[in-house]
Order: C-alpha cells, then sequence, then structure tokens
C-alpha cells in the first residue's frame, strides 16, 4: 500500500495550487504565486482513510514567500469521495481533511492524547489541558463554520470547536497565548481553552490550533446589535465592563514578561504619533476626491494630520500591555452568563510580532467604539433600519461607563483628558486604516470611516 | 534560552535580505542613570529600531575590557563591561529583540586579547607555564618583517618587549593588544568555546574583527594566510553543524580580490564588509561622476550564492583610506578633510552628515545608492536622524557620541550629570542634540528620520535588492550612476544622478522593451519602453527607482 507521507509528496503542484488559490485564507493574489510546494508532510494516521498534516509553501515572483497548513485526507478512489478534493494520486483522493467528520475526530483525538508525533524535519505536539478529557466525545457530530481570512473552524456537537491556523508565522500564536493566560486565572469571560497543537522544528516553531469550548446559545454580538439597535444599549454597559476586566486581567502579572505591564519608552506616543501620520498621508495620496462619498475629507489632509498632532500632546500614554489587538462587536457574544470575547489572534493581515506587542488597552477601546460606528451605519444597511438619532453617542457613552468603571485605572493615561485624546488618536488610526480597506474592498462603506474622521476633526 | 529558532523561520540566507543597523552600547541609551549607555538602555530602544525596520542590530564589542581601544581589547570573553550590565542583560536584550523579529550580531576579537586577559597574565608569568604558548613570543624583533604596521599614528613595531617575559610579544595592533598564537590547538579550541557560549545565549552571529591576522608565517606578510582560511572553515562547519541561521560576518579591509577568499567555497564566512566601494561612493558624489564606482564594481569578483556584501555609508571606524590610491587619498584629504584633526591613521574621523556638508539631497542619494548596490546595507546609529561629530575628541570617539534623542538635558540620553557622561553630547547650533534629535524628527513628517522609514520598508518589500543580479547600464552622460537590478520576475531599474545639476539621460532599455516603468516611491506609472534610448529627466542629485512591469502582469490581478 501507498505511503501516505509519498503520496502527498506526488502531488501535482499545478492542482495544489489551484486549489489553494481559491481558498479565501490564502492572503495573496494569484499572479504573484510563482511555485507552490509542501515542505514538511506528517502522517497522523497510515490506515486508510489517512491522515497527513502539510506544511505548504508559496512562493512568489519577487522572491518572497507565505507558509500554510494544510490538513490533507487521504481515501482509495473508489470510495469517491468528492468533498474538498484537491487532485487524485495513484489512486487516492486527496482532500482538505477538515471536511471529512472522521478525520476531524482524528486531530480531537490526537489532541485528547497529548500526544507527539514526529515528522521529517520537526515535531508536532498536541496537548490537552487536564480538565479536557472528559469533554472529547468520539461520537459528536461534527460540523464546519465560517470560513475567516486565516483559520478555518470546526465545530464537535455544540461542544468544542477546534480552530485551525492556515497562514503560518513562526512563534507563538497570540491567540493561544491569551487564551492560556486567561483561562489559567479563570477570566470568566472567554471560552475556556481545552487544547491546542503546534509544530516545533527546524522550518520553525508555530501554533497550528486551538481547542475550545463552544458556546452553545451564544449570540454573536454584531448580528444581535444589528438586529436591535434599542435593545443593545443596555447591554453596552455590560460589554464595557467586561473590556475592562479583560484589560485589568491581562495587566495582572507583574511576574510574566510576556504580560507584564510596561511603562511606556519616552518616544512611545512620537512612535505611535509618526505611523498614524504615515497611514493618513498615504491615504490621502490615494484618495479620489472626485467621488460623492469622500466629498467631505477634500482638501482636508492638513486638517487631519494637524488634528493628529494636537490629539498627541499628552505627558504620558498610559501603561502599555497585552491586548486583544482586533476588539470589535464581532469578536463578542452574548450568553446567558453575559459577555464573552472571542478571537484573540490580533489583526490577521499584521505580521506576528506586531501582534504580539504591548500597546495602551484603549486600541481595543477605540476598536470597539468604531464597530458601533459601523453597526450603526450597518442596520441601515442591511436591515432597512436607519439608526435611532443618537444612537451611537448613547452606545459610547453606556460602554465607556462600564469601561471606565471596571478597567484597572493605573494601565491609562492620568487625566481625563489624555484618556480621551489618546482614544482619539487610536479611533483615527482604526477610522483611516478602515478607510484604505473599504476604498479596496467595499465602496459602499466608505461613507462609515469617513464620517468617524469627520467627527474626530469636529471634536476639535 | 532565547533560541532564536523560536521566534523565526528557518532561512540560513536571512542576511541577504536584511537592513542592519550598528550600535556602540556606551552611546546609545543610559538606563541607570551612571553616564553610559547599557544593554537596559537598549532594550528599551528596540521598539524605536523595531519602527525604523531594522532587521539586525551589530553590536560593537560589550565584553570585560580595559578600553584602551573602544572594547576591541578584550579582558574576558565570558563577562561583559560592568557599565554595561551583567550577562543576563545581554540574553534578555537578545530575547527581546527577537520576539520584534530583530536578529542580533556582535562583535568578536579573535586575532588578540587585552594584555590585561588573565591568560595573557599566565603566559607571560614564566617560560614553562602551559599557557605560554598561547601568545607568540621571540628572543627578537628580526621575525615576520614583511608584516606591515597598521596603526602608523602610534605604533613603532609589530613586537614589544615583555620584561615579565623576558621576551619580544607579537602585536598587529595596539602594544596592549598582544596576538594570540592560533598555531597552539588550545588557542583555536578555546575560541570555539567563546563562540559556542555566545551563540547558546541566543546570539544570531559574530562580526569577526581583524580577521586576517589570526597566523604568523615567515616570509609573507602575515595577511590573509591558508591557516587562517583553514580555521575559519573550522568556526563555519561547527556553526553548520550546531547553529543554522547564524551569521560570520569577517571584517577584512582588503581588496575585493583578497576579500573574496574569506567566503570560500560559501564554506567560511557569509558576508564580509566591501571596504574599497564606500570611498569611491563619496568621490563619485565630489567629482560628480559615477566612474569611481563602475570601475570598482567591475572589479568586484562574483561571490557564492549563499554569500552576501555588507556595504556602508560610515561606521565605528575612520572612513578608512587604504584602499584607494594615493592620488586618491590626496583627493579624498582634501575634499572631505579640510582640517588635519579631521584625519586619523589612514582615514577620515567624521560622520555622514558632516561629510556631506549637511545636504540633504546628498544624504538622501548616497542612501539611494548604498541600498540599490548588490549587499545589504548597515546603517551607523545616529546617521539616520544626521548626527555631527567632534574631531576634538581623541581618536575614533567624535564619531562615538551619545544618541541624541530628544531636546531635553544630555539630549535625553541619559539622567546622569552632564559632567558623569562618558562623552558629551553634541551641543554645536547645526548638529547639537537641541537641534537634531529623534524626537522632533519623529513630529516632522518630512524629517529625514520619516524619509529613510519608509525607504528601507520600501527595500524589504523587494528582495531583488537583497538577491538580484547587479548590470551597469553606463550611459553616456558620465554623471549618472544607472543599474539593473533582477531577481526571478522582479526587474529593477536605478537611475542617480550625481551632479549639482538637474542632467538628461537616454538608457538603453531595450532588453526590456515592452515593459512600464514604475517609480517605487509614489508608483506612479512612466512611458512604456520602446525601440528607441529611453529619456529620463533628473533633477540635481535627485534619483529614482523603477519596478520594470509587464504589461500582462498588470491586468488580471
Amino acid at each position: 500500500m501507498a505511503d501516505a507521507q509519498a503520496l502527498v509528496a506526488g502531488l501535482p503542484e499545478e492542482r495544489l495550487q489551484e486549489w489553494v488559490l481559491e481558498q479565501r485564507w490564502f492572503a495573496s493574489k494569484a499572479r504573484e504565486v510563482a511555485h507552490f510546494g509542501v515542505l514538511e508532510a506528517v502522517t497522523l494516521r497510515e490506515e486508510a482513510p489517512k491522515l497527513v498534516l502539510a506544511l505548504i509553501e508559496a512562493r512568489f515572483h519577487t522572491g518572497t514567500h507565505e507558509l500554510y497548513q494544510l490538513p490533507l485526507g487521504l481515501r482509495a478512489d473508489d470510495e469517491a469521495w468528492d468533498q474538498r478534493v484537491i487532485a487524485e494520486v495513484e489512486g487516492w483522493t486527496v482532500y482538505d481533511a477538515l471536511a471529512d467528520p472522521a478525520q476531524n475526530h482524528e486531530l480531537l483525538a490526537r489532541i485528547g492524547a497529548s500526544e507527539e508525533v514526529q515528522g521529517e524535519h520537526g515535531v508536532l505536539h498536541f496537548r490537552a489541558s487536564e480538565q479536557a478529557a472528559a469533554r472529547f466525545d468520539r461520537t459528536a457530530a461534527v460540523r464546519p463554520i465560517g470560513v475567516e481570512q486565516s483559520n478555518s473552524s470546526v465545530v464537535f456537537g455544540d461542544q468544542l470547536i477546534l480552530k485551525v491556523f492556515r497562514r503560518l508565522e513562526p512563534g507563538v500564536n497570540p491567540e493561544l497565548e491569551l487564551l492560556r493566560f486567561l483561562s489559567a486565572r479563570e477570566f470568566p469571560h472567554i471560552a475556556p481553552l481545552v487544547g491546542w497543537y503546534a509544530y516545533t522544528g527546524r522550518l520553525m516553531d508555530t501554533t497550528l490550533g486551538t481547542l475550545q469550548v463552544f458556546l452553545s446559545g451564544a449570540r454573536d454580538g454584531w448580528a444581535l446589535c444589528l438586529d436591535d439597535l434599542e435593545g443593545f444599549l443596555p447591554e453596552a454597559r455590560a460589554l464595557g465592563v467586561v473590556t475592562g476586566e479583560l484589560h485589568t486581567a491581562l495587566g495582572s502579572d507583574v511576574g510574566d514578561p510576556d504580560f507584564a505591564p510596561e511603562e511606556p519608552s519616552m518616544e512611545n506616543l512620537s512612535l505611535l504619533t509618526a505611523t498614524v501620520d504615515e497611514e493618513i498621508e498615504r491615504m490621502f495620496v490615494d484618495l479620489d476626491t472626485e467621488s460623492p462619498a469622500l466629498a467631505p475629507l477634500a482638501g482636508h489632509a492638513q486638517d487631519v494630520r494637524e488634528r493628529l498632532q494636537a490629539l498627541s500632546h499628552i505627558g504620558t500614554g498610559g501603561r502599555l500591555i497585552r491586548t486583544h489587538g482586533d476588539y470589535h462587536l464581532g469578536q463578542t457574544m452574548l450568553t446567558d452568563r453575559g459577555w464573552v470575547v472571542l478571537d484573540f489572534e490580533g489583526e490577521p493581515a499584521r505580521p506576528l510580532p506586531e501582534r504580539r506587542r504591548k500597546r495602551s488597552p484603549l486600541r481595543d477601546v477605540a476598536g470597539m467604539l468604531r464597530s458601533f460606528a459601523y453597526a450603526a451605519s450597518a442596520a441601515e444597511q442591511q436591515r432597512g433600519e436607519p439608526a435611532p438619532e443618537g444612537w451611537e453617542d448613547h452606545a459610547r457613552s453606556a460602554f465607556l461607563e462600564g469601561y471606565f468603571e471596571a478597567v484597572d485605572a493605573s494601565l491609562l493615561p492620568p487625566g481625563q483628558d489624555a484618556v480621551s485624546k489618546l482614544l482619539s488618536v487610536f479611533e483615527l488610526e482604526k477610522a483611516v486604516y478602515e478607510l484604505r480597506y473599504e476604498l479596496n474592498h467595499r465602496p459602499d462603506w466608505i461613507g462609515i470611516p469617513v464620517a468617524g474622521i469627520v467627527r474626530l476633526l469636529e471634536d476639535a | 534560552m532565547s533560541d532564536p529558532g523560536h521566534w523565526f523561520e528557518a532561512e540560513p540566507l536571512w542576511f541577504k535580505t536584511s537592513v542592519f543597523y550598528e550600535i556602540h552600547i556606551r552611546g546609545f541609551f543610559d538606563a541607570n542613570g551612571d553616564g553610559s549607555g547599557d544593554f537596559r538602555g537598549l532594550t528599551e530602544k528596540l521598539d524605536y529600531l523595531q519602527w525604523l525596520g531594522v532587521d539586525c542590530i551589530w553590536l560593537l564589542p560589550f565584553y570585560r575590557s580595559p578600553l584602551r581601544d573602544g572594547g576591541y581589547d578584550i579582558a574576558d570573553y565570558f563577562q561583559i563591561h560592568p557599565d554595561y550590565g551583567v550577562v543576563e542583560d545581554v540574553r534578555d536584550f537578545i530575547e527581546q529583540a527577537h520576539q520584534r523579529g530583530i536578529r542580533v550580531i556582535a562583535d568578536l576579537v579573535m586575532n588578540h586579547t587585552s594584555s590585561e586577559h588573565p591568560w595573557f597574565q599566565e603566559s607571560r608569568s614564566a617560560p614553562d607555564h602551559p599557557k605560554r604558548d598561547w601568545y607568540v613570543w621571540s628572543d627578537t624583533v628580526h621575525r615576520y618583517e614583511d608584516a606591515r604596521i597598521i596603526f602608523v599614528d602610534t605604533e613603532t613595531s609589530n613586537w614589544t618587549w615583555d620584561d615579565q617575559a623576558g621576551a619580544y610579544y607579537w602585536h598587529r595592533f595596539f602594544g596592549h593588544q598582544p596576538d594570540l598564537n592560533f598555531d597552539n590547538p588550545e588557542v583555536q579550541a578555546a575560541m570555539l568555546d567563546v563562540l559556542r557560549f555566545w551563540l547558546d545565549l541566543g546570539l544570531d552571529g559574530v562580526r569577526l574583527d581583524a580577521v586576517p591576522y589570526l597566523f604568523e608565517r615567515e616570509g609573507t606578510i602575515c595577511e590573509n594566510l591558508p591557516e587562517t582560511h583553514a580555521y575559519l572553515k573550522r568556526v563555519r562547519a561547527e556553526i553548520d553543524a550546531n547553529y543554522p541561521d547564524r551569521l560570520l560576518l569577517a571584517e577584512a579591509n582588503q581588496w575585493p580580490a583578497d576579500v573574496v577568499d574569506y567566503y570560500g567555497d560559501g564554506d567560511e564566512c557569509q558576508m564580509c564588509f566591501h571596504f574599497p566601494v564606500m570611498p569611491r561612493m563619496f568621490m563619485s558624489l565630489r567629482r560628480e561622476e559615477a566612474k569611481p564606482m563602475y570601475e570598482i564594481l567591475a572589479q568586484t569578483p562574483e561571490i557564492p550564492s549563499n554569500c552576501q556584501w555588507g556595504l556602508f555609508l560610515r561606521n565605528h571606524d575612520e572612513l578608512t583610506l587604504e584602499m584607494v590610491t594615493d592620488e586618491e587619498r590626496d583627493y579624498m584629504y582634501s575634499e572631505y578633510a579640510k582640517d588635519p584633526r579631521m584625519k586619523l591613521n589612514v582615514g577620515i574621523r567624521r560622520r555622514l552628515a558632516p561629510l556631506l556638508d549637511n545636504g540633504r539631497d546628498e544624504v538622501e542619494l548616497m542612501h539611494a545608492i548604498l541600498f540599490s548596490l548588490p549587499g545589504s546595507p548597515v546603517l551607523y546609529y545616529g546617521d539616520e536622524i544626521a548626527m555631527g561629530d567632534n574631531v576634538y575628541l581623541g581618536d575614533r570617539d567624535g564619531v562615538r557620541t551619545p544618541m541624541q534623542w530628544t531636546g531635553d538635558r544630555n539630549g535625553g540620553f541619559s539622567r546622569a550629570d552632564f559632567a558623569q557622561l562618558y562623552a558629551p553630547p553634541l551641543m554645536d547650533p547645526v548638529y547639537g542634540y537641541q537641534a537634531v534629535n529623534v524626537e522632533a524628527q519623529l513630529r516632522t513628517p518630512t524629517s529625514l528620520l520619516r524619509w529613510l522609514r519608509r525607504f528601507i520598508s520600501l527595500r524589504k518589500e523587494h528582495p531583488v535588492f537583497g538577491f538580484g543580479t547587479f548590470e551597469p547600464l553606463e550611459p553616456s552622460n558620465p554623471r549618472i550612476f544607472a543599474h539593473v537590478r533582477r531577481y526571478e520576475d522582479d526587474v529593477m531599474l536605478c537611475v542617480h544622478n550625481l551632479a549639482r545639476s538637474a542632467q538628461a539621460v537616454e538608457l538603453d532599455l531595450t532588453a526590456f522593451e515592452g515593459r512600464h516603468p514604475e517609480e517605487i516611491f509614489g508608483r506612479s506609472r512612466f512611458p512604456a519602453i520602446g525601440e528607441w534610448p529611453y529619456l529620463l529627466t533628473l533633477a540635481p542629485r535627485g534619483f529614482y527607482w523603477f519596478q520594470l512591469v509587464e504589461d500582462e502582469a498588470d491586468d488580471d490581478g
């Protein structure tokens, strides 16, 4: 019988390339790719259906490259497997293993058993937390859920959710880092970490996936808000409290160097301001001010940059801690025990060292405030219901009230004036980032960041 | 254990696309307020270096030392100088750098130690001491007479008499720096132990100082000997076997044809500095002609594909003029060292900005040329904000003054009393810290610092600058330095105007007919290349970098 590893090594490059290019998690453009190849293939099961965990490389014309994780299932041709098929190789159908319940259970079993599997160039480590064993149910129904930019997730019997990171970078993924930290401190507002798996080897050390308790019956914060803007307002304060408690927890351990709060260096604020200023400049260079949606910004490049300078005149930016990193309504869920925060990966488009960086917690707060602005507009665009007059302001103030009540004030800059200024800097940064994104991807949404930037100008 | 493997992808060629940044620890940032920079201070500034886009920090020697030669006189290879902290601080610094995606290499002096090193103290103590043979002793000065004297300003012989030993000892540099005897297997082994110690601590490589002088042989100039290369191959074998992705960078101030021997067949040092190209860049700029650069690059042999040149505009030493002709040297002195105090040994001890009369266009043009050449650029701390120098300080200390962080007291370098500082920060009206500092330049969108950051990030988007070919165009206008870099499908055209006046140039780009030049700073598209010479006009000291884009690649995205 054919050896699974050899079969994967024999995958025709064109088929692999064709398939990967179609995936949402593939970060680059098709025309940039020069070559695809399998760098490591670790066999997890040699008996049919075979399971191989492959690390693949995409090389680009400019000489750069990216690495991706590809769990591959292999079934004999005569089984006629037809889900997410990549190629036929020597009588075997090679396919995305995450589409196959049996293969997902195989992965889960490895985590449950805390196994280690040796590959050619490195080792796969599977780990389950101590209380986890009870949760593993070999018969649970398996269903894949929403495809994300950087990962694929699978739910087991509404009890566990396995998140498989697709794009790989060296170093520990902040999702694993933060979930471990918060789980160990019994922070109640997360879905507890049950296990994970990682790769250590010559290629790199990298986190491959996390396994968490699945929150059944929970409602996604974004959908909930859009469905009922008025009904969200009473929950906004509670969300602020949970956010404050999250930051307090993340800044609570001075003994752990990866989490200990830090005093910002003296140029920290200048570095932040300079970075945001460059982004503003780049944005205005790209701006087609003929478009009516952009009209409110036309000719205001200098005003925006001056506003940024004025906002940055605060003595100190407060302490720096590990943060959520990509905080918005879509990263929260309302459960019967209150708000829960999800997805600690950080912004997937940014490199890992940047996502792991300690920052002011106010950056997360700004992310959520911008999310309220989006919700108000999206309710109108997607549900046909305009937000009630003053809704965004109400949501903001309720959220902030809860936040300031719960957060450890020593993490913030001293004085309300400095806090609001720094918060505005982060809101501006976020809105500029949004505008560049919408210009490229969703022109109908341009009005939202434009209004956000105008709002910050008017506050002056 | 700060294993670099934990934070980096396996990439034995990482150095080929890296931007290096050279730091004098004493002068960078003082965290404990004692007047001298230290490792904790350096760690505090990592966010700044990450922001700037630095890939690899190169540290000047930080070992225990009497500091009679800026730390290149090592008295204990396993301890650091107390002013800089403790070994634990180094470990922490390296780990913090790695977490930010920044690698760290450090100077290692193999050739000699300080005369205060216990090895030398033991060696000189008695003729039958087991360490006697760790250094090079002689009863006469009439050995190795063909070896030149390097520090001509201070030394008269490579031999110095030692009363205690009753013999002469060999030294290629200062008299207080006796050369180790690499013919002794124990010395060879000891130096490998030193290397392992620092690599185990997490260091990503070493810059091998004074590497041509390890061995001595009668009847030779005692430089670049086969024995030296054999030993370096042994060092590299140790690295390849046990420390993947670590770098050996050789300091061999020699002609390119000799330097390339230090690459071996890709089995010695991965990087060597290209010394002779640097004075020719300054010469080209002053003469407003590209010829000196084209010439030296034409004389530069091919190197193995797993190797790379290290390129720099300025560093911690004098701008060395050993690798130029006498006539060229006179020219350089007359143009760049009008005050005799600016000369040192065979070179000019000044920083980049003063050498270029603080001309912003010139500083930008020189960086553009540096970044366009085949090699990895090495920036020198402070040059990114156009810091000046102090020619009234002795030796090379004038280019090693405190980093200017802010306009506050001591330039934000230290909270110590002014009198306590290891050297005074610059305070003159043009280059002083009140005029030139990081804080002010961060706030000024048009500052050199902000420009350089954009430039670094742009260069890093294109591995062609690290991996690509170098194809000189040598247009008929002698004032234009133009060349093409090619790697895989990326083609870059770099055109630099060395003149103080605007220039027009016709380039033969027929090989790229049909492609569109796209200027890479502003992404403006220029007219397509046809069968005729391509005409460009350049501002005084101006430059363009174009990506030559194929049209079909443009349409399907």
